[in-house]
């Protein structure tokens, strides 16, 4: 809004109203923490010792059913409480609202293309695994 | 992007030093932001010299004997000198309080710096604009709101649905949590403060009130309420001892109860 010597206070602080929103976002982001707490310590350890044998013996681990599903998950956790964490850093920071916009869409654009692109990787080598 | 350095116009430039009264013998000195919105020029550091052993035991009483003694041009809301009224909060040493509650023996060692409220337009030297702090009080509608008619006498409460209201309706409007809080400098526009949100959950709580549901309509918004990302600060400078965070916290529990 305008900076206006005649808006009146009460005005202001109204503002456009409330948006009734922000709530799922709080839950998903707890939800994906909890999530989180379990997947990223298995990620990290699994990740570590898979590697540590060459390119050959970590891309059949990471082809196994149960570590691709690991994987995926966690890949989706991971981007989608970084989306929302990313937003609210965001929403913070930028005031402006047309630049604000376009990272928020730019955020949500980046997030979904890191999932698909983890998650198709993942799918090739379980699914290259099993041929 | 968000303001991290203050504009041109607001930098504060070294002022002037006082000097120091006659025959004093216990002396400290105390650095004043002054600025006079009828004088050109940007905001500047006063030096002052004060006896202790003549001022009293607390900031406010600093202040008091530098208008009375030394200079009568420095501006400052008091009131109650208790701890009641709230008028005259500002930033001692780098933490938000009111200067009546704070006394010289809680204070660090050194030049002691005395500031308005941060992050507030300042109307003249300790002196901050708070209509929007105030507007935003307003917007949480803090009195009771019902459908049920009046009963004839009063409206009653159980003892323990009283001790809810505990630690909430202390709140003397001092503003000391929200200038203190970083997500409050940046986007105070739109997010409403730990005061005003701990005045709505105030009336959230309350079993008397009806309007419970419309109120938390009221809040739900990405900016008005989730802006809170637990920094504490307000919990930390409330110099009544309340945690404005915690309000917060349990505002946050309510919307997800109702939305599972």
């Amino acid at each position: 809004m305008a900076n206006n010597e005649f808006i009146t206070p009460a005005k202001a602080a109204r503002g456009l109203g409330s948006a009734r929103a922000g709530t799922h976002d709080h839950i998903r982001q707890r939800v994906t923490a909890i999530a989180l707490v379990f997947l990223v310590p298995w990620f990290i350890f699994s990740v570590i010792s898979a590697t540590n044998a060459g390119y050959e013996s970590a891309a059949e681990w990471a082809g196994k059913p149960w570590n691709a599903i690991l994987l995926i998950l966690t890949a989706g956790a991971t981007f989608y409480h970084m989306r929302i964490g990313m937003q609210i850093i965001i929403e913070d920071y930028i005031a402006k609202t047309s630049t604000r916009t376009a990272l928020l869409i730019l955020n949500s654009f980046a997030a979904i293309a890191l999932f698909v692109t983890v998650a198709l990787s993942v799918l090739k080598l379980w699914i290259g695994a099993g041929a | 992007m968000v303001q991290l350095t203050l504009p041109k116009n607001s930098r504060v430039g070294k002022g002037k030093t006082w000097p120091k009264p006659q025959g004093a013998t216990n002396l400290r000195q105390f650095r004043i932001y002054r600025f006079s919105p009828e004088e050109n020029g940007n905001p500047r550091w006063d030096l002052y010299w004060v006896d202790l052993d003549k001022a009293g035991t607390m900031i406010l009483d600093v202040l008091l004997y530098i208008k009375n003694n030394i200079d009568p041009t420095l501006a400052f809301r008091r009131s109650c000198r208790e701890g009641v009224c709230g008028s005259c909060s500002m930033n001692i040493a780098g933490n938000n309080t009111i200067a009546c509650t704070k006394g010289f023996d809680e204070l660090p060692g050194g030049v002691i710096s005395i500031a308005p409220l941060p992050h507030l337009p300042v109307v003249k030297d300790l002196i901050p604009d708070l209509t929007n702090f105030y507007a935003q009080h307003a917007y949480v509608q803090p009195f009771l709101k019902t459908v049920t008619p009046n009963p004839e006498k009063e409206r009653k409460q159980s003892e323990e649905d009283r001790n809810e209201l505990n630690g909430l309706y202390e709140c003397i409007l001092c503003a000391c949590c929200s200038t203190s809080c970083p997500s409050y400098w940046w986007n105070g526009d739109k997010y409403l403060g730990p005061a005003a949100l701990l005045q709505a959950y105030r009336w959230l709580i309350d079993s008397r009130d009806e309007a419970t549901g419309e109120r938390l309509d009221d809040l739900e918004d990405p900016f008005k309420l989730y802006r809170c990302h637990t920094i504490m600060n307000c919990a930390q400078v409330c110099p009544k001892g309340l945690n404005p965070a915690k309000a917060i916290a349990k505002i946050k529990k309510m919307m997800v109860e109702r939305v599972s």
